[in-house]
This record gives C-alpha cells, sequence and structure tokens, in this order.
C-alpha cells in the first residue's frame, strides 16, 4: 500500500543543509503493522510526515495505493490525507477550544460529510475509545491518556485505511501507554495499517515488524548496523 | 462549508474577546470617518433630475457690467431680468419653460383653528409641474392666462394639503396667503429634490417649496423676492415698475428641448433675443448665453466644492490607517493559532480551505465592524446637521443605498485586511507545529 523509493529530503537553511532522508526506500503493505525505531534526529518524524503527505521529499518516488503522489496539487494531496490516513501525535494535538465531538467531528467535515453521517461516527469513535460519556468536555478537562485516546478517535473517525503515529505513547506512563498500544493493536486487527514510531523497545517488538532508521536510512537490521548515531551533514 | 467557518469565527472572535473589539473597532472607526464624508459629498452631488439631464437647461443671458463679467466659472450671472424672463416666455421653440423665483409668506385657513404660519414659496409659470415632472394628487396648474395676468390660484403640496385640508381633495376650497385669498387649483405630491437643483441660488440643501403662485401675481401683489437679487447699474428705483424694469436679475429659467433641432432653433432664437437687446442699447458685453443641463448646473454651482472632495480623500487615507492597524492584529492573531492550522492540515484540510476560514473571520470582523461603523456614520452625520443649523438636513442623512454601502465597504475593507494574513497562515508548514504542542 505505501512503497517509497529513493527518497530524499533535505533542509536548507541559509548557512546549513540538512539531510533528514537520504536514499530511503521502504515498502509497507496492507494491514501490516510496522514499528519505527532510531537515535533522535534519524529522520523518523520527517519519514511518517512524507508518508502522510504532510511534506514532499526533495526526489524520489512515493506511491501511496499505486498513485504517485509527486505528481498531485495541494487539493488532492489533501483530500488523499483526508480520506486515507489518520494521524496520531506525541503531542496529541487537540484543538483546545473545541469540545471532543468537535475535534473528532474536524476530519469528517473536510470529508464533506453530512450532519446526521457525522454524528453517527463521531459517536461511534468515542464509544471505541470509551469516553462516550465525555464528548462535551473540553480536551484540557481530560489526563493525558484520555486526551490520546481522542487523538485516535479522531483518526478513526474518517475510517482510514493508514494510520500513522508519531510516538504516540511518548507523553505517557507505563499503563496509560499499555492502554494506547493495546487500542492500536485492536485498530490493526480491524484492518487498518499501522506505522508506529516509537522509542520504547518493548512496543516496537509488539508490531509485526520492526525498522530502523539511522541517519536518514533504513538500517539493516540483519547486518547490526543499528548503533549508527545519527550526524547532520 | 462556509456556516463551519463562520461557527469557528464565531467561536474564534469570542476566544480573544479583546483583541476582537480592537479589530472590529478599527474597521468600525475607519468606515465611521469615511462613510460620514461620503454620505455627504454622494447626498450633495446627487442630481435630482439625472433622468432629464437630456432634455433640460438652465438659461442664462449675459445682461451685465461691460467692464466687469459677473463673479463665477460662467462669468453670466445666475439668473435672468424679469422683462427679459417675460420676454422669453413667448417663445414657442421650448416644449416647456419655466421662469420663477423663491417667495414666501404666511399661510392661513378661513374659519380654521390652524394658526397661520410660514411657508416657502414658488411663484413660477405654470410648467413648473410639467417640466419637472411633479405629478399631481389633485386637480392640475393655472391656466395659461394666469402667467401674464392676476389669477389668485394656487397650488400646493401634499404636506400643506394634509396640514390645511386633512388630505381631503382641496381643489375648489379657498386659504389665504399674505393677506389675499387664494384658490386651490392642485395638490402635487411632495417634491424635495436635494440638491435643490431648480434653484441653486437660494441655499442648496433648504427646503423646497410648499406653495406655488403664478407668474401673472407680481403687479397685483408687488411682489419681491425671497433670495438673491444681483445688480450691476444704478439705477432709480421709485416704483414696483423701476424694480420690473430694471437690469436686476432675480428670475430662475429653465427650458426644456426635446430635440437637436430645438435645441438649434432655441440658440439661433437666444442669438437673435440677444442682438435685439443690444440694438436697444442692453447687453453692452460680448454676446453670450449658457445653456446648462442639471448635471452641468450642479458642477457649475459647484454644489461639491474641492475641499468636500479632499475631505473624503482625507477620510479614505484615514481608512488605510484603520486598515493597516486590523492587518498586524489579524497577523498576529492568526499566527498564535498557528499550531490548530496545522493540525487541520495533518486533518485533510487543504492550504485554501484553511486560507477560506480565515478569510471569513476576518469578513465577520468586517460585519461586526460595518454595523458599528454605520452608528458612528449616524452619529457624525447627526454631529454634522447640528452644527450646520438646519442647512444640510437634507444632505447629512443616510439613505439605505448608504448603509449598505458601509456594510459593503466595511467588509470588503476587513476581507482586504485579512487577505495576507489568511494567506501567511495557509502557506505555513504544517509539520512544523506538529511535533510537540
Ligand atoms: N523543518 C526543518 N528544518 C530544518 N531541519 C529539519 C527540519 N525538520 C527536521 N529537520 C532535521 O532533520 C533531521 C531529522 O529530523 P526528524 O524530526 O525526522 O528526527 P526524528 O527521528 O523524528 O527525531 P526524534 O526522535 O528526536 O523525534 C534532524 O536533523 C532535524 O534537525
Ligand atoms: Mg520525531
Amino acid at each position: 500500500m505505501l512503497k517509497m523509493q529513493s527518497i530524499r529530503k533535505s533542509y536548507r537553511t541559509d548557512t546549513i543543509e540538512t539531510h533528514a532522508l537520504r536514499d530511503f526506500s521502504l515498502a509497507v503493505d496492507e494491514g501490516e503493522f510496522v514499528s519505527v525505531t532510531g537515535p533522535s534526529g534519524s529522520g523518523k518524524t520527517t519519514f511518517l510526515n512524507i508518508a502522510g503527505l504532510l511534506e514532499t521529499p526533495t526526489s524520489g518516488q512515493y506511491l501511496l495505493d499505486d498513485e504517485d503522489v509527486g505528481n498531485l496539487n495541494d487539493r488532492d494531496r489533501s483530500r488523499m490525507r483526508n480520506e486515507k490516513i489518520g494521524f496520531i501525535f506525541q503531542g496529541f494535538n487537540l484543538i483546545p477550544d473545541l469540545s471532543l465531538f468537535d475535534n473528532i467531528d474536524v476530519p469528517l467535515r473536510y470529508r464533506g460529510l453530512k450532519g446526521r453521517e457525522r454524528k453517527k461516527r463521531i459517536e461511534k469513535a468515542l464509544e471505541q475509545v470509551g469516553l462516550s460519556a465525555r464528548a462535551k468536555h473540553l480536551p484540557a478537562q481530560l489526563s493525558g491518556g484520555q486526551q490520546q485516546r481522542v487523538a485516535i478517535a479522531r483518526a478513526l473517525a474518517g475510517e482510514p485505511r493508514f494510520l500513522l503515529a508519531d510516538e504516540p505513547t511518548g507523553n505517557l506512563d507505563s499503563l496509560m501507554a499499555r492502554q494506547v498500544m493495546e487500542l492500536l493493536e485492536f485498530i490493526n486487527e480491524w484492518g487498518t495499517t499501522i506505522v508506529m514510531v516509537t522509542h520504547d523497545p518493548d512496543l516496537a517488538r509488539r508490531a509485526h515488524r520492526n525498522i530502523q532508521i539511522v541517519d536518514g536510512q533504513v538500517a539493516d537490521l540483519q547486518h547490526g548496523a543499528a548503533s549508527a548515531t545519527a550526524e547532520i551533514a | 462549508m462556509i456556516g463551519y467557518y463562520i461557527s469557528l469565527a464565531m467561536r474564534s472572535l469570542r476566544g480573544t474577546p479583546i483583541l476582537s473589539a480592537l479589530m472590529v473597532a478599527a474597521i468600525a472607526v475607519g468606515v465611521g470617518a469615511s462613510m460620514t464624508t461620503l454620505t455627504l459629498n454622494y447626498m450633495m452631488s446627487r442630481n435630482a433630475l439625472a433622468d432629464k439631464d437630456d432634455v433640460l437647461f438652465a438659461v442664462q443671458l449675459d445682461n451685465w457690467d461691460p467692464h466687469k463679467a459677473f463673479h463665477n466659472p460662467s462669468e453670466m450671472p445666475w439668473q435672468l431680468t424679469y422683462k427679459d424672463a417675460i420676454d422669453l416666455l413667448r417663445s414657442d421653440i421650448p416644449s416647456h419653460q419655466v421662469a420663477m423665483h423663491r417667495w414666501g409668506g404666511p399661510i392661513a385657513l378661513e374659519g380654521s383653528e390652524l394658526r397661520p404660519y410660514t411657508v416657502e414659496a414658488r411663484v413660477t409659470s405654470r410648467d413648473f409641474f410639467a417640466l419637472f415632472d411633479i405629478p399631481f394628487i389633485h386637480g392640475g396648474t393655472w391656466p395659461h392666462a394666469a402667467d401674464n395676468n392676476s389669477a389668485y390660484q394656487i397650488v400646493l403640496s401634499q404636506r400643506t394639503n394634509e396640514k390645511l385640508f386633512g388630505g381631503e381633495n382641496s381643489v375648489g376650497r379657498t386659504v389665504n396667503f399674505n393677506g389675499a385669498p387664494f384658490t386651490v387649483v392642485g395638490v402635487i405630491e411632495d417634491w424635495q429634490p436635494s440638491p435643490k437643483v431648480h434653484d441653486l441660488n437660494n441655499g442648496d440643501f433648504l427646503e423646497s417649496a410648499e406653495v406655488f403662485l403664478p407668474f401673472g401675481l407680481h403687479r397685483a401683489l408687488e411682489i419681491y423676492p425671497w433670495g438673491n437679487t444681483n445688480g450691476w447699474k444704478s439705477e432709480d428705483i421709485n416704483s414696483y415698475e423701476d424694480q420690473l424694469g430694471s437690469e436686476y436679475v432675480w428670475i430662475q429659467y429653465w427650458a426644456q428641448l426635446d430635440t437637436p433641432e430645438q435645441m438649434e432653433r432655441y440658440r439661433d432664437y437666444l442669438t437673435g433675443f440677444i442682438r435685439e437687446r443690444k440694438a436697444q442699447g442692453r447687453f453692452p458685453r460680448p454676446l453670450k448665453f449658457g445653456l446648462s443641463n442639471p448635471s452641468e448646473w450642479l458642477a457649475l454651482n459647484e454644489v461639491v466644492d474641492g475641499d468636500d472632495r479632499m475631505l473624503s480623500w482625507l477620510s479614505l487615507a484615514f481608512l488605510l490607517v484603520c486598515l493597516v492597524n486590523a492587518v498586524a492584529l489579524l497577523l498576529a492573531k492568526f499566527l498564535r493559532k498557528a499550531p490548530e492550522a496545522g493540525v487541520r492540515r495533518a486533518l485533510g484540510a487543504s492550504g485554501r480551505s484553511i486560507f477560506s476560514q480565515h478569510l471569513v473571520e476576518s469578513g465577520c470582523i468586517g460585519f461586526a465592524g460595518g454595523l458599528i461603523g454605520i452608528l458612528m456614520t449616524l452619529v457624525g452625520l447627526a454631529l454634522i446637521r447640528q452644527l450646520a443649523m438646519g442647512h444640510m438636513d437634507t444632505v447629512a442623512s443616510m439613505n439605505w443605498l448608504m448603509m449598505l454601502s458601509a456594510i459593503g465597504l466595511a467588509i470588503l475593507s476587513s476581507l482586504l485586511a485579512g487577505l495576507y494574513p489568511a494567506w501567511r497562515i495557509s502557506r505555513t508548514n504544517p509539520s512544523i507545529y506538529l511535533k510537540t504542542q
């Protein structure tokens, strides 16, 4: 479902050029649960942003569902993001002055769904994460774990086939982290493809497959290159 | 989607009440100031006779001092002498023509409780109503004979008829004007062009006449006009007959010329008219006459002068300053909410929909600013009316068109103000704001 070929991403400022990804190639199949690990600054978030169509690679080819997304304009990329991709962030990123209900409503609005259909989906998503009773609450009124569950509900409400999670448990204690992980595994069992960046080796092991990014490239686990450290070019 | 954007805008504005109030105030003050001057200018330059611009002409004849032209842009007196007006009325070339001047006096009703009160009057030849297209509610104008012989007939405005007769058909009834009994022959719909394009000699924006009297009454009543009389020659005026025969100008004259041929003939006629009088020793200046349509007449009379226009530009410049302020405030507000825009992008909003969302928010601010701006305009105009003490009542007021323009101006301004901030926020890279919160 996801196929990246020789992706390069570099950030250029006035004085330095940073190669966040270089010669990065990866394929993820439908239904997989892939965990991504690697040292800080190695390019994990950059990879997720490109996979989620939030950023464009400097060069290389990215096929999502066999479609070359390099040729799409902003509107089409946004529509694809809205329909196929769900995001979960380390910082939850709920909109603080919207209720849980309205937060989950956001992607459905951009989908252009009718009011009744949106309500149905929002209620179902809240139920899935066990927060039906809190629909009217503001994010600040919830614990971190609950907020992350709302963020997951928001990512799920649009029924994406592809869920991208960037350290979803990074800000949570181990109990909460386990609950979120169980939720993600449950979602994956129902068919959603998941790519999750994590620093937690235990969680990483629970995925079908673990890939390690080192210095902007997928490290070859078989050959023990995992010890390489990030470096800025 | 626009409904969603509006509800988001409302929520966002409520979330930062002070900042929102400042932005609304910036727009409101700018709109208030510019709409006050624009309304004045618009109302002052309105041409109530615009639809007759092709056929109506104010007539000027240069009977002035050989050594010194009349002091106005046309270098001809605004008005005519009585004797020339009487002679011009004999021409059969114009479809309609009017000789007239302002007058006034007390009006009363015999045997009525109503105390006599003073009204503005217009002494005019009978075609006045036809020439200016003023519809009659009852009756009609007086017969042709009344333009030359004294006939005590009177036409009332609707308002006067309302006051004296409670709005009944008063044709045939008698009213007392200036101490003499007059028979009512007609009642017209109220006619209050502002500016008073038909008579710009006597207060551009004062109220028009309430009663109309035949031009043939001059000798019988020895009418001296209310309003401007100008002269250049020292003449012995010992009797009313001397006044009528003098070179004093005090009669306004309009002719309706429907076709180019009529126009051509009338020009020839006026040329001959002046030549004839030159032969009699009058009209000592080079032969010159004027035929100005209502628009030209308003411009010639400088109803809206350079200062008024300058003021409009100044107030628009002030609006611009207010807008620059609004831009700065909007930019600050939008950029503070950039993380939210980043989340929305991640959830599928296109750059364009982020742009629209923020532009709608600016528009809402503009709408609120427009409403308050209208209030400010109304206050500004009330102040002007106060200061002008009655001279500006008809122009220092807003009609629906001006109110709509105020809202339009406010929304347009706020959209302009929001354009750059909205564009900035829609172009920021969402991933920057998604790393942490
Ligand atoms: N917008 C940017 N401008 C310049 N450099 C950037 C930008 N975003 C990322 N980088 C650089 O690209 C490299 C990869 O960053 P990335 O955020 O992908 O790392 P990461 O693997 O997610 O790290 P962490 O585990 O700390 O989140 C880093 O060296 C970072 O400094
Ligand atoms: Mg990261």
